[in-house]
């Protein structure tokens, strides 16, 4: 079977989507980084491996995520595109008269405004990480309560107290303050849901015009507490799609598909499940070539060097053809 | 005797007035290096804590010039157009690095203010003379020629659309010449309008590359500075009220004369952190620009965190967003 790879490796989550010729997902797969990106790249190659065996021909592959160019490299990709273009075109090929997505990941969230199947503006937040999926990950293990269930505790709440969203360290501490006052967790959760939710759309989303189909993906998007906090705060319904959380792989495989179609005579650049026995190690060392100390990062294979990175002038990316 | 020119703030504009001037006087004018982390870091660690990262970086490059020259030239600029003024921190620069930076050399501090009329530019070059010990004459002849220098440079700036770019140690004065430019890239499939104050687009440490990324993602970029002046004076006529910030007067009135004149397709609103123009002008472009989507509009805020991640990010999918509504 012909097929096309996508492959999102962001910092919380490296996620994996296999489409079928016509769009339709064959295999997603979630993997938690756990910081250490080229593991979980290639654990996930393996896993697509022995799910399929020699039945599926990969045709093409796009990459995403903050460490796209990594995945690139080692996996052999013919699509490179950043998140908001791929969370965009997994989510018009399923609902294509969306005009607003609200993704919120692990470490970033964005708001993408589309008007006729276009993107016409978008966002992501700054420096502030604060109502992303680590923050609640820590705050769930800090009450003791399974990620999983968070959500449906938080839609528990008849009186949900107000938590400072602002900030995630300020909103761990009024957090705090208030169980130690004797709120009820569930309460806890709720506000904590609604203040991430003010948070986002006073920050992220500020200025936004946010006009229905909304649409919100992400694997916060597997929280049915914020997904309440949305819908209340914006008086619309949400739509969490099918493949929420593996969203921007499957932007990236559709992405890719759509390039090869493009580009008929243009022969993959996928390395092959092999790619994924080869040892991939990661090296670092600080160019004293001037002040600026770049942090240089090199990617080997099997002790070949395959790509360098990290040097603000060039010196050393550009002596390295990819 | 050495004078150290800081590559940072106003030096964008007019480094080929000062180091003609100061060179017709006999001086030998020295440039900090361009930014770096060094230099970026001892501009942090020295200025007070309320400054912007334009203001930080300058500190930074005084303490790069300290050993190395004689005097360093900080003019206290308080307006350069009648009528307008420039930032008040400019106008306390020479006070704020004689306070946080120990052991300078003398500081050329005179005051340069064409608020009334632009004659201010002549009284600041003659008391730079007069501090300096030189007759009348002499500079008036010096300030002639520096002033001759900087229209001649400014012109072949506009007529080829010279971005006042450094490259490596050269400044971009040494490298505006008609024959290295005009190298017009036909394969440009864009053209977005980056606006924003000169030291914050052309510092290609601070600005983390900004318009070299956007060339290498096929978009021509063009800039207040390459736009002849009436152009942006009649933009800014548009507006409901005049603006009294030169540099946020050149941010909008680029702006709006395209929104009128057409042919751009997107603007990038380059702002610093805690600048108070920058903060009211990105205001007014995004409501002009995001209300209707007229245009796609990317606002990038620099700050000292480098992460060039999610600023790459960001430009790579700007520039998806305008290929897409082609």
């Amino acid at each position: 079977m012909r097929c096309y790879l996508g492959i999102d490796v962001g910092s919380v989550s490296t996620n994996f989507a296999l489409i079928d010729e016509d769009g339709q997902m064959l295999k997603k797969l979630y993997i938690r980084t756990a910081g250490k990106p080229i593991e979980a790249i290639t654990n996930g190659l393996k896993m697509i491996q022995e799910n399929f065996k020699d039945n599926i021909e990969i045709m093409g592959v796009g990459t995403t995520g903050s460490g796209r160019k990594l995945a690139a490299v080692i996996v052999g990709a013919d699509v490179v595109k950043n998140e908001i273009t791929a969370h965009a075109a997994a989510c018009i090929a399923e609902y294509p008269n969306v005009q607003t997505i609200l993704e919120i990941g692990g470490q970033d969230s964005k708001i993408i405004i589309l008007r006729n199947g276009v993107v016409v503006d978008f966002a992501m937040n700054t420096v502030c990480a604060a109502g992303t999926g680590s923050f609640l990950d820590r705050q769930a293990q800090r009450l003791g309560i399974p990620i999983e269930q968070f959500g449906d505790i938080a839609l528990r709440s008849k009186n949900p107290t107000r938590i400072a969203g602002r900030c995630a360290v300020f909103a761990e501490s009024d957090m705090i303050h208030k169980q130690q006052m004797g709120y009820k967790v569930e309460d806890i959760l709720k506000g904590l849901c609604q203040a991430l939710v003010r948070n986002y759309l006073a920050n992220v989303a500020k200025g936004k015009e946010i006009k229905p189909p909304v649409v919100f993906q992400g694997g916060v998007a597997a929280n049915s507490g914020i997904k309440k906090a949305f819908e209340e705060e914006l008086g619309v319904d949400i739509i969490v799609p099918k493949y929420f959380d593996v969203m921007g792989a499957l932007g990236a495989a559709i992405l890719a598909k759509k390039f090869m179609s493009q580009n008929k005579y243009i022969k993959t650049k996928f390395l092959g499940f092999e790619a994924a026995l080869r040892e991939h190690t990661a090296e670092s060392f600080e160019c004293q070539g001037c002040p600026n100390l770049c942090e240089i990062i090199q990617i080997y294979e099997d002790k070949k060097l395959i790509a360098r990175w990290g040097d603000r002038c060039g010196r050393w990316s550009e002596s390295i053809a990819v | 005797m050495r004078i150290g020119i800081p590559r940072a703030l106003l030096y964008y504009i007019y480094y080929p007035f000062w180091k003609t001037f100061f060179e017709s006087l006999g001086y030998e004018v020295i440039l900090s290096k361009p930014t770096n982390k060094k230099i970026l870091k001892d501009g942090l660690e020295s200025t007070v804590d309320d400054a912007c990262l334009p203001i930080k970086v300058f500190h930074g490059h005084v303490i790069d010039l300290i050993d190395k020259v004689d005097a360093v030239f900080i003019p206290r600029v308080i307006s350069v157009e009648p009528k307008e003024f420039i930032c008040p921190k400019f106008l306390g620069l020479p006070d704020m690095i004689k306070n946080s930076i120990p052991n300078l050399p003398p500081i050329i501090d005179c005051e340069l203010s064409a608020y009334k009329n632009k004659k201010g530019f002549w009284e600041h070059a003659l008391a730079i003379g007069r501090y300096l010990g030189h007759s009348k004459p002499k500079i008036m002849k010096a300030y002639m020629r520096a002033s001759i220098e900087f229209n001649y440079y400014k012109k072949l700036r506009i007529n080829y659309g010279i971005l006042p770019l450094d490259c490596g140690e050269k400044s971009f004065y040494e490298l505006a010449s008609a024959k290295s430019l005009h190298n017009e890239d036909h394969s440009c499939k864009f053209t977005v309008l980056i606006v924003g104050h000169p030291y914050n687009i052309y510092d290609n440490y601070v600005s983390m590359n900004l318009i070299k990324k956007l060339q290498n993602l096929g978009v021509k970029v063009i800039t207040p500075e390459i736009i002849p002046e009436k152009n942006i004076l009649d933009g800014a006529k548009q507006l409901n009220k005049r603006l009294f910030w030169t540099l946020s007067k050149n941010v909008l009135g680029s702006t709006y004369y395209f929104l009128k004149n057409g042919n751009i397709d997107g603007i990038v609103h380059v702002a610093s952190f805690g600048c108070g123009p920058d903060s009211i002008v990105g205001e007014l472009l995004e409501r002009k620009l995001s209300r209707d989507y007229t245009l796609p509009f990317l606002r990038i805020n620099i700050d000292e965190h480098s992460g060039e991640e999610g600023f790459n990010t960001r430009l790579e999918a700007f520039v998806d967003v305008i290929e897409g509504r082609r």
